[in-house]
């Protein structure tokens, strides 16, 4: 449904042609069905599913080699990462800039329509957090933000104006935001980051009209709750547990996906003896009823930073004959899992890098420890480091090829164990030094999706932390940590297009829409943020 | 110390990098040749060819003028030795990685043309090689019948044997004294 009463932006004239923009009133319904229009981009992740595949196919296996930079945007605060993931909604792009910026750009011609900053606290705690956001969500004319010092933003979508903010948390003691929204219907859920420095992690729901909050579900249970057992003491103020990434959703089964980071402090467990629930697992919550349903936990008593905040990826597939609905998720642990994401029940379990610490994980999926991994005051050289197999990126699934696209980081790191320090801000317990660039390197990954075996990769120079794309079009895209945007055949892995950006393409995470008719591509690296398409 | 509130994971990687450096191998040791000594060996065992002094001599090799302030005797001795080992390393990526300096690569082309050079840019799908006589090689990577890393390899000879020691010394002393920028 679109709502014509704040349908205008404005006309514009010049090159190449006169075109209306319309911010459009997403709807619930055009959020349930997003693969309906691939010319937007209406989410973080591309759909409910975090599949970020695009169904567009005017860029394609044939043409790819003929994209060319059709414009490029530099944010105002170019010297902190450039995370965001755009949205786009007919023809207007919603992106975030360091520290909590959004922008509204004209997607055809990359022309700034209206930008919104907060007015941050000079003093602002982001202790292992990025000053950098990942993107927003866009619902009723309405863009959500989520800010550095732990508030969340409405927007109205036409003109940046705020419609309401609130206080999440307090920043005061570590707690920040800078991941991007998900919204429902009628509900807004956010996570939140500081796990480094002894927050409690939850997720939240928020009322979309009023900013209202709903329900709180915490990471870490209050004592005497179940799993609080698995902590050897009350560590329920300060376990950590974040959950910085951003959730998927399963509409039918009306279950919301939301994963956390690692336990705190980090690299010295001595402080937290147990599973450490629910840290570095995946959370099925009820969100009407603000309750978890059921939960996996990747690395029980993590001491090795692998927060489990990577994406989610739903899709369904036959397994032994049966049909299932699937949950599948590459770990900075280096292990890739496929979930039945009705039950939660392990389905399998392969690592996707390097991996010297688990000997392989037994029937239920938990890790099967090897001895002398742990980090030691000298330091303990594990596979992978502790920005993981993959980090926070987005993989990618292609229902067309079946694959899992996943940047995959094969780099290990001398673990060190430091005392246990647990007084905000002086909170963790060791650090890690990580390989040479010369020593290690990157790779796209292709995996079955349902058994994780390798189809096929494609060597990158450096470890890279950035997001894949897959479209009909056959293609993969994403970009290297040294600025390189680049094409795969989704099918093959043959390298098809190119093109040199330079700065770092780290944190990258391509998307694609179209305007016009015309299909584009755009991503970040280094201060730019480079739309292409076809001559 | 507490944590700093404005301090990104990879701003504090660059800052433990530098850190590293105020202790590192590379910056200690203990002069004790003669430089000007050093200096007449300098000039007489052929270094002006492919090193760089204050805008005089070659560019084959690193410059040199301010080579004293930053590595130690300790590890310009082992150069003069062995000179592709241990060679320094350089943290310009991400989150602090570290890059190998000068290391040396042997590329060979679709057509079979060979190309050994010391690596001086690099991603993932070019490399940019130095070859002996200076001359820079663009490589695309994907058109590349083979690239080889060549560890411990070094356009420059070792002076471990034509050189005495009390001769390594005084050279170390004269490249130690280079400290000031032209």
């Amino acid at each position: 449904m679109k709502s014509f009463l704040y349908a205008l932006v404005f006309v514009v004239s010049l090159f190449p042609g006169a075109a209306r923009l319309l911010a459009q009133d997403v709807s619930y319904e055009q959020l349930l069905h997003a693969d309906s229009t691939p010319q937007d981009w209406l989410m973080y992740g591309g759909d409910y599913q975090s599949q970020r595949f695009s169904r567009l196919t005017q860029i394609n296996r044939e043409n790819v080699h003929s994209l060319k930079p059709a414009w490029i945007y530099q944010p105002n605060h170019p010297l902190q990462p450039f995370e965001t993931s755009p949205v786009v909604v007919d023809g207007v792009m919603y992106v975030t800039e360091p520290l909590s910026t959004v922008t509204a750009l004209d997607a055809r011609l990359g022309t700034k329509i209206w930008s919104w900053s907060p007015h941050l606290p000079e003093k602002i705690f982001t202790i292992g957090v990025h000053r950098s956001n990942r993107g927003v969500a866009v619902f009723n004319n309405t863009v959500y933000v989520e800010t550095l010092d732990a508030h969340l933003v409405a927007l109205d979508a036409t003109t940046g104006a705020v419609r309401w903010s609130v206080h999440v948390d307090e920043n005061g003691q570590g707690y920040a935001m800078t991941g991007a929204p998900r919204v429902l219907d009628g509900k807004i859920i956010v996570g939140i980051s500081g796990g480094d420095v002894g927050i409690r992690g939850f997720v939240d729901a928020y009322d979309a009209k009023t900013g209202k909050r709903l329900w709180r579900v915490w990471t870490i249970p209050n004592p005497g709750e179940p799993g609080s057992e698995t902590w050897g003491k009350d560590m329920s103020g300060t376990g950590g547990a974040g959950t910085w990434g951003t959730g998927s959703y399963d509409p039918e089964l009306n279950l919301l996906y939301w994963t956390t980071g690692n336990p705190a402090p980090d690299y010295n467990g001595s402080n937290r003896e147990g599973d450490n629930l629910y840290s570095d697992s995946v959370l099925a919550i009820d969100p009407d009823a603000g309750k978890m349903k059921w939960y996996f936990q990747f690395t029980p008593h993590d001491t090795h930073d692998w927060d489990a905040i990577q994406v989610p990826v739903l899709f369904d597939e036959m397994v032994e004959g049966k049909p299932r609905k699937l949950l599948a998720l590459a770990n900075r642990n280096g292990f890739y899992y496929v979930l039945d994401r009705v039950s939660g029940e392990f389905v399998t379990g392969v690592p996707f890098v390097t991996q010297t610490w688990a000997k392989g994980l037994d029937k239920n999926g938990r890790p099967i420890l090897l001895p002398n991994t742990e980090p030691t005051p000298e330091g303990s050289l594990v596979y992978p480091d502790g920005h993981g197999g993959t980090n926070w990126n987005s993989p990618s699934y292609s229902p067309q090829t079946k694959l899992f696209y996943v940047s995959a980081r094969e780099i290990g790191a001398y673990t060190v164990q430091g005392q246990p320090k647990v007084h905000f801000p002086d909170f963790g317990g060791g650090g890690r030094n990580a390989l040479s660039g010369d020593d290690s390197y990157g790779a796209i990954r292709a995996l079955e999706a349902t058994t994780g075996k390798l189809k096929w990769e494609y060597r990158l120079l450096a470890p890279a932390e950035v997001s894949t794309l897959a479209t009909a079009g056959g293609l993969v895209f994403s970009v290297s940590d040294e600025g390189n945007f680049f094409a795969l055949d989704a099918a093959t892995g043959k390298l098809l297009w190119e093109f040199t950006v330079g700065g770092t393409g780290a944190e990258s995470n391509p998307i694609t829409y179209e305007v016009d008719g015309k299909q584009y591509l755009i991503g970040a690296s280094g201060n730019c943020f480079v739309a292409f398409s076809l001559p | 110390m507490p944590g700093s509130s404005t301090v990104s994971d990879r701003e504090a990687a660059n800052i433990v990098a530098y850190l590293r450096t105020l202790n590192s191998p590379t910056t200690s040791g203990v002069v004790t040749g003669d430089p000007k000594k050093g200096e007449a060996l300098y000039n007489s065992s052929g270094c002006p060819a492919c090193h760089m002094i204050a805008g005089q001599g070659g560019s084959i090799g690193p410059e040199l003028t301010r080579v004293g302030a930053v590595r130690g005797a300790t590890n310009l001795k082992a150069r003069l030795q062995d000179p592709g080992a241990n060679l320094p390393q350089v943290g310009d990526g991400p989150f602090g990685s570290k890059w190998t300096q000068y290391l040396m690569f042997r590329a060979v082309e679709k057509d079979g043309r060979a190309v050994e050079g010391v690596r001086v840019g690099e991603d993932s799908f070019t490399i940019v090689l130095k070859d002996a006589s200076g001359k820079f090689h663009g490589l695309w990577k994907p058109d590349l019948r083979s690239l080889e890393k060549e560890p411990g390899k070094s356009f420059m000879p070792s002076f471990k044997v034509t050189l005495s020691a009390a001769q390594q010394d005084d050279l170390v002393a004269y490249l130690m004294s280079l400290k000031s920028a032209q």
